[in-house]
């Protein structure tokens, strides 16, 4: 019995070797190639998925596909494992580090030492505070207070609403949800009647919304991070009416808000949010620099917030957007798929599968980013430390007030 | 009175009242989690107008149904001693090949109950390991967790897609008089549930199992089957789970399951079952279950920041375990055995 | 009648390498060995000491919350709350920092306090109101949270400079001062192990009305086991603050599971009465390298998670079987 207990565990570690030797991946010979890490800390849902997957399918476009040899690397939740993780790509040799980094200061002193070797960090949508960073990221753009106008916009200035925010105790969800209070601040007839995190999940949205609807049925609206079309859900399922709403960009929620059926009920507002495609843009950026097609110091660049209306819905016929369509027919993607993926300007080389599956458009090659960069505002604890914010930090961009407070 | 009339009053006092004791401790404390559930109920009215009413009941219940049927797999674990912590993992496995097989295509009724028996042998790999290879539950509960995870990652390469059979939608969408479905499904399970821990001979094989192993295999208890099942069953129990978030939310996520975890414990706990193994019953856990739901409800409502409703939760949690300890019934029995005699 | 036999501790003096290899401490002891070689295979700059140093700054927070932790495991229960301390004592470090090494050593103390403080609770619900442990950690824990939220509410702050240069550094060029602090911590355990408060520990956790028929004090004993956890804990959320340099209200959460983790792949039996702190200390050093020597073995990442849950339980069946062979009983 003991015996056969060593013997099965010999087994398991000569299959587990066995296995590892299987699975990895071919070693590039040729030194020439830039070695580009991919590091994902959070893992596992759409957005993640698909903001990994045009990385990919851009490393295996031509000419990239004989120039980059990308590793993904998942470090989950803990920021020790993305410190650790850091820290070996920087041993290893890399030339630079594509990230979503799972803390905006914890990364900082593996980052200096990573800098002072030479490698280029750029991280896509979450930012960090080291300055020798690139931080490519809409969160300068000002979701919170833009669609928080939006929504103040269709109640007429008064209502009870609801706030659906992230992940407490994340600067990400901080900053939105701050520059939103300062827009409903500003209305004495706007009324917060219940704020809850949803995580940025469909189902733990759909959840507590359910629950702030049973305290508050006679809500008016609803301002929402992503897990947005969890909350139309949540309203489907009490009967009755929708309210206007604001949100993310997520395929439900663009075909709910483009919907007759639900305009009918009362859904109106802007899908705006988080867009995928911002890893795809700091990764040609940064082959740009690579390869000497243009120069930047490290900066905090802003990826520009995606702002579509109910109007402005255009559920697209192909694989790309093409002729200014926004959305995906239902089926083809499920609902909880991050639309703001591709780009008909920035990203021209992807298409829905690259999206879905991380393989590269037969017949595309790389084009050329726009010349300009716009570089976004200083946010202390966001992007920057020691730093000052503008003082007009919640300005609004996309769009003005209708009603005044 | 002579000392003999003195000594047989003695004994008549002692009399043997096992069978006098109708309520055990652990119905009492099932009684207690309910009514707490309750009573938190009826002074959320204080947060809100609109709570303390049916609507929030029916609210609370169709939420709570999720916790309910992950707690009795749970709590059969429990029960016999160990822990399984890849509850998390099988939720979402049962979810992602819900929606990637089945979606919402043909074939539903023979499929499901496949993709439960992939669950099941999940559960059946994670027990071989605990039983044979004697490694302790934690641990193994916890690579398998580990494991599976990578696996559905790998396998929906990041992105689960697909919808809802039509079957799932009308048990979590649908409502009937009134009441919505998940409600109904809550009640037959949770008595379904407690006829199969309190009243089969299968339930009375755990509980000896939790109590003590050795008198058990003395007994005659088929030990190894025992100790295997419960892994099973729990699998099984959150796979579906997995598919009843599916039904609820119409798709599959990779995190569905994250956190549901330290609730599906705590709700074991609340319901007066020992973490030990070898007490408790599912009426308990239920409304362990259903006062944790309550509890989220009604700090959701309360309009204070998160770091306040943080600490009001756990305080909660606090004063329900203080509430439900066992001295706290020794001290009762003993002030009615007190009131009994003096009467 | 003497008293019970436990002042005089029973573990001989002589060094006995067979029992070494035997206990849970030398299996994961070897397994580390063998993990650094191929790492160090692979990686030819693992064997530096700047390489080294950061190995073992990445690991000691983890490694001084699973010595706390093991306190607890010992005496037969789970304490959930060092995710909560960690959290809090990260956050207070954070937003309260103190300047210099005097306002080094009062960051020290402070979290050893609320540390202490928290053990404490633990230690009346659990040993005096006789609530179970898992549950009462766990209402501790989610009350922590909620404190660490209501002080720091995202990330931010700043730790003190002296804290998080100095305590990352390394000692002469070559010993990380972070690993000086596991070290006191392992010394401690030896030599709390040979007390009799140490010895008590191990036998509530075996056997509690043994122990209490014994006429060792159960309740103090689980009393100061979640007092030193809770202490122990707050010293792990000091060191994190130190190579994080920064606050984070759920930096703790991570630690929970992997300090269990840790725990078991170290030889302490979950349920009680066997194992000990260095063998904790050891398990949390081995998970934090096998993520590096998964990297360099070039890992497709999908399978990372794989690898470790298989590595996680062939290293507890390795361990308890080479318990058995070497005479000692099976894990239950």
């Amino acid at each position: 019995m003991k015996h056969s207990r060593l013997m099965l565990g010999a087994a398991l570690v000569a299959a587990t070797f066995g296995l590892g030797a299987a699975t990895t991946p071919v070693q590039a010979q040729d030194g020439k190639k830039f070695k580009i890490y991919l590091s994902l800390s959070y893992s596992g849902n759409a957005w993640q998925s698909e903001a990994a997957n045009i990385v990919k399918a851009l490393a295996a476009t031509p000419p990239y596909n004989e120039m980059v040899e990308l590793t993904e690397v998942i470090s989950g939740t803990d920021p020790q494992g993305q410190i650790s993780a850091y820290e070996s790509m920087i041993e290893a040799g890399a030339d630079g580090i594509v990230s979503f980094p799972i803390s905006s200061t914890a990364l900082n002193r593996t980052i200096r030492r990573g800098c002072d070797a030479g490698v280029l960090f750029f991280m896509y949508d979450a930012t960090v505070t080291q300055p020798c960073v690139y931080n490519i990221s809409y969160i300068t753009s000002g979701f919170g207070e833009n669609t928080a106008q939006a929504l103040v916009n269709e109640l007429g200035g008064k209502g009870k609403i609801f706030l659906s925010r992230g992940v407490p105790g994340n600067s990400v969800d901080k900053r939105h949800t701050d520059g939103a209070l300062s827009v409903f601040q500003k209305y004495p007839g706007i009324e917060v009647a219940a704020e809850y995190y949803s995580y940025w999940d469909d189902r733990t949205t759909q959840q507590e919304t359910a629950k702030a609807l049973v305290a508050h049925p006679d809500v008016d609206g609803i301002w929402a991070q992503a897990g947005e079309y969890g909350a139309i859900q949540a309203l489907l399922d009490k009967g009755g009416k929708l309210v206007p709403m604001t949100g993310e960009n997520s395929n439900g929620f663009r075909l709910a808000l483009a919907d007759p059926a639900m305009q009918e009920k009362g859904l109106r507002g802007v899908s705006a949010g988080s867009p995928p495609a911002q890893s795809g843009y700091a990764f040609k950026l940064m082959m740009e620099i690579l390869t000497k097609k243009r120069t930047l110091e490290p900066s905090n660049i802003e990826y520009p917030l995606p702002w579509v209306p109910a109007d402005s819905v255009k559920v697209c016929e192909g694989e790309t957007f093409e002729n200014g369509c926004n959305a995906f027919p239902d089926g083809v993607v499920p609902s909880s798929f991050v639309t703001e993926v591709l780009d008909p300007v920035l990203l021209p080389e992807l298409s829905i599968q690259s999206a879905l599956n991380g393989t590269p458009v037969e017949g595309a090659t790389i084009q050329p980013l726009p010349e300009e960069v716009k570089i976004g505002a200083n946010e202390p604890g966001i992007n920057c430390q020691d730093c000052e914010p503008p003082a007009d930090l919640y300005r609004l961009t996309k769009i003005e007030p209708t009603v005044q407070p | 009175m002579t000392p003999q009339t003195e000594m047989l009053d003695k004994f008549a006092a002692e009399r043997d009242t096992r069978k006098a004791r109708r309520f055990d401790r652990h119905t009492v404390s099932a009684v207690v989690v309910f009514a707490l559930c309750v009573l938190l109920i009826l002074a959320s009215r204080l947060v809100s107008p609109s709570l303390g009413s049916f609507q929030q009941v029916l609210t609370v219940m169709t939420l709570a149904s999720f916790l309910v049927v992950l707690s009795f797999g749970q709590g059969l674990v429990i029960l016999t001693g160990g822990l399984d912590l890849s509850l998390p993992a099988l939720i979402t496995l049962g979810g992602v090949l819900t929606t990637t097989w089945i979606g919402n295509g043909p074939g539903a009724w023979y499929l499901l109950p496949a993709v439960l028996a992939v669950c099941g042998g999940v559960g059946l790999a994670t027990a071989i390991g605990i039983v044979w290879l004697k490694v302790p539950p934690f641990i193994m509960t916890m690579a398998t967790s580990i494991i599976v995870a990578s696996a559905a990652l790998g396998l929906t390469n990041g992105t689960p897609r697909g919808a809802s059979p039509e079957i799932l939608l009308l048990l979590m969408k649908g409502s009937y008089l009134g009441v919505p479905a998940p409600v109904y499904f809550l009640v037959v399970f949770a008595v379904a549930g407690w006829i199969v821990q309190s009243r089969t001979v299968l339930g009375r094989y755990l509980y000896a199992l939790g109590t003590n192993r050795e008198a058990a295999q003395i007994a005659g208890v088929p030990v190894t089957l025992v100790s295997i099942l419960p892994y099973v069953v729990s699998a099984v129990c959150a796979g579906f789970v997995g598919m009843m978030l599916v039904g609820y939310a119409n798709g599959a996520t990779l995190r569905m399951g994250d956190n549901y975890l330290l609730p599906s414990i705590a709700a074991v706990v609340i319901g007066g079952s020992s973490i030990l193994g070898g007490s408790g019953n599912f009426a308990g856990t239920v409304g362990g279950a259903i006062l944790l739901t309550t509890v989220g409800t009604v700090i959701a409502a309360i309009g204070l920041e998160q770091g306040l409703r943080t600490i009001i939760e756990g305080a909660i949690i606090l004063v329900a375990l203080l509430l439900l300890r066992e001295e706290l019934f020794e001290r009762l029995r003993g002030l009615s055995a007190k009131v009994k005699s003096a009467g | 009648m003497t008293g019970p036999a436990i002042s005089r501790p029973y573990r001989m003096a002589r060094f006995q390498p067979r029992k070494l290899l035997a206990s849970g401490a030398g299996v994961v002891f070897v397994l580390y060995v063998v993990l650094y070689a191929i790492y160090a295979a692979l990686q030819p700059s693992a064997l530096s000491s700047g390489t080294f140093t950061n190995l073992v700054n990445n690991s000691v927070p983890l490694a001084i919350a699973a010595a706390g932790e093991t306190l607890v495991v010992l005496s037969r229960g789970f304490d959930l709350s060092v995710a909560g301390v960690i959290s809090l004592t990260n956050v207070v470090m954070a937003v309260y920092p103190q300047q210099g090494p005097g306002g080094a050593v009062l960051s020290l103390l402070l979290c050893l306090a609320i540390g202490g403080a928290v053990g404490i609770v633990n230690g009346w619900l659990v040993a005096v109101l006789r609530l179970q442990a898992i549950a009462a950690t766990l209402a501790t824990m989610i009350v922590c949270q909620g404190l660490a939220l209501l002080i720091l509410d995202a990330p931010g702050g700043m730790v003190a400079d002296w804290v998080s240069y100095e305590l990352t550094d390394r000692l002469f060029g070559v010993v990380p001062v972070s690993g000086l602090f596991a070290l006191a911590v392992a010394l401690a355990w030896l030599f709390f192990k040979r007390t009799n408060l140490g010895i008590g520990l191990y036998a509530v956790g075996a056997d509690e009305q043994a122990a209490a028929l014994s006429g060792i004090p159960v309740r103090r004993v689980r009393f100061a086991a979640f007092v030193g956890a809770g202490m122990i804990y707050g010293l792990a959320g000091f060191m994190l603050s130190a190579q994080t340099a920064t606050g984070n209200p759920n930096a703790g959460t991570p630690f929970l599971m992997l300090a269990f983790a840790a725990v078991a792949l170290g030889g302490t039996s979950l349920s009680g009465g066997r194992g000990g702190l260095i063998g904790s200390i050891l398990g949390a050093a081995t998970l934090m390298l096998l993520q590096k020597v998964l990297f360099s073995g070039g890992v497709s990442s999908f399978y990372t998670g794989i690898f470790q849950g298989v590595v996680l339980v062939v290293a507890i069946v390795f361990g308890s079987a080479f318990a058995s062979l070497t005479g000692r009983r099976t894990a239950a």
